[in-house]
């Protein structure tokens, strides 16, 4: 049952961030679904399947993308296992640490990226923080709290996936 | 306030780790070999994902459809539509015509002009934006089992869309002319001078290298020049707006208004074989001797 909820993940991530956020977000930078189900994969089942789920979005979403396909796959893989790893060390995970939590992996995974890229003369690193790297931040904080309090307070998923486990 | 207790077992978290770096050495060590691995096996996969891919696609289109016909202006939608594919398809034969008449003003009167026909191309349609913030690309609902393949020249009639950097067996991912890791080969009309297109952190364009006894001027209207970068010359790439001298440099350069809008576009064209200059056309004209 996990398999077939993690395949419809993947296979719905793409259409919604391809399709669906560039209607509802016109104007440029958007928020990456991708680290953000990665990141509450992670913290939630442990490195093991935040590094698979990371591996699998970052290869899927770069297929989609001008972007490296091993460099997508790393990053996300690896936003996964840390997420794995820092989730192992809360015992309490509260929305406000979830979004503090997201908004710093999000900027980590940004300044990575422009410091990877070959920034050319127009693109400096200053720009790519201003432009795309914080307000991505927010973005992915904002949207991964809302995820978590629709979630988890609204449909009671942690009921569930603790059936699941039984 | 939610506790969260479902963790791996001990094993899987070593598994985990050794997996990890396993893909991290071999990316390191390998990253052509692995990377190109990763981008066969993507193929069947992209066909996959390319289902629910048009079927939202569709969706959006037909709730855009739905606002624009029957919620907003109906009437001048449709005749704005009308105009603009009458305004597009003049913009290309415009260019067409300027380039023809360039050439012909060019070469004397002894040399035949031949007119250049274009290569086949596909048609496509726009399904998707790229999934991340650092670059700017459409996705086309054709890929490999249409025959498309990585480094062909997108357009429409209104000039250079962009060029394929990514192909799975049913999409293609198209790098735009406003993105600053592309770079197609340009020329003035008017000045012939030629230079390299760029794109711009502003989702504009610049012609780079471009001579400094050059006398372009804003309003220049740039095409693609031919040589290389899989496109025909004479396809317009945008409209000079303004000028860059620095002083002491080797070049100057120019800031473009694209021809074509990448937000708006919806359908394309995919010069579907890789397109190779002839001979005459990277030499030029023979010069001809006077006879005694």
């Amino acid at each position: 049952m996990k398999a077939l909820v993690y395949t419809i993940l993947l296979l719905g991530l793409v259409p919604i961030q391809s399709v669906v956020l560039p209607h509802m977000i016109p104007w440029g930078v958007r928020p990456d679904l991708g680290l953000i189900v990665v990141c509450l994969v992670g913290l939630v089942a442990g490195e093991f399947e935040g590094l698979l789920v990371g591996l699998a979005v970052g290869w899927l979403m770069s297929l989609f993308s001008a972007e490296s396909l091993s460099f997508g796959m790393i990053t996300k893989g690896g936003i996964g296992y840390a997420a794995g790893l820092a989730g192992r060390q809360v015992v309490y995970l509260t929305p406000v640490v979830l979004v503090i939590g997201l908004f710093m992996i999000s900027i980590l995974a940004g300044l990575l990226t422009a410091f990877t890229l070959k920034l050319n003369d127009q693109q400096d690193l200053w720009w790519a923080i201003r432009a795309v790297v914080f307000p991505q931040a927010c973005f992915d904080a904002v949207v991964g709290g809302a995820i978590y309090w629709v979630i988890w307070s609204r449909l009671n998923v942690e009921r569930l996936s603790a059936a699941y486990r039984a | 306030m939610r506790m969260v207790n479902l963790r791996a077992p001990y094993n899987a978290r070593r598994f985990a780790l050794a997996l990890a770096v396993i893909l991290l050495v071999g990316f390191l060590l390998l990253p052509s070999q692995l990377q190109g691995v990763f981008q066969q096996v993507g193929s069947p996969v992209g066909w996959v994902v390319s289902w629910p891919l048009r079927a939202v696609a569709s969706v959006s289109d037909g709730l855009a459809d739905f606002w624009a016909d029957f919620v907003a202006l109906q009437g001048v939608e449709e005749e704005n539509k009308q105009l603009r594919r009458e305004l597009e398809y003049l913009k290309g034969q415009n260019s067409q015509l300027r380039e023809a008449a360039a050439a012909t003003d060019r070469l004397t009167a002894l040399l035949e002009f031949k007119a250049q026909a274009l290569p086949p191309m596909v048609a496509a349609q726009v399904i998707g934006r790229d999934t991340g913030n650092w670059y700017r690309t459409i996705i086309l609902n054709k890929g490999e089992s249409d025959g498309l393949q990585p480094d062909r020249g997108v357009i429409t009639p209104a000039g250079v869309v962009g060029r394929i950097v990514k192909t799975t067996a049913a999409t293609s991912v198209v790098l735009l002319v406003t993105d600053p890791n592309n770079a197609i080969a340009g020329l003035i009309q008017r000045t012939r001078d030629e230079g390299i297109v760029e794109g711009t952190s502003e989702a504009l364009a610049r012609l780079k290298y471009i001579p400094l006894l050059s006398n372009a001027r804003p309003g220049d209207r740039v095409v693609t020049s031919g040589l290389t970068g899989g496109f025909p010359r004479g396809l317009a790439i945008g409209t000079i707006s303004r000028i860059d001298k620095e002083e002491g440099a080797l070049f100057q350069s120019a800031e473009l208004t694209p021809e074509v809008d990448a937000n708006r576009v919806e359908e394309v064209l995919v010069i579907q074989s890789p397109y190779v200059p002839t001979e005459g056309e990277r030499l030029g004209p023979p010069s001809t001797k006077p006879k005694p």
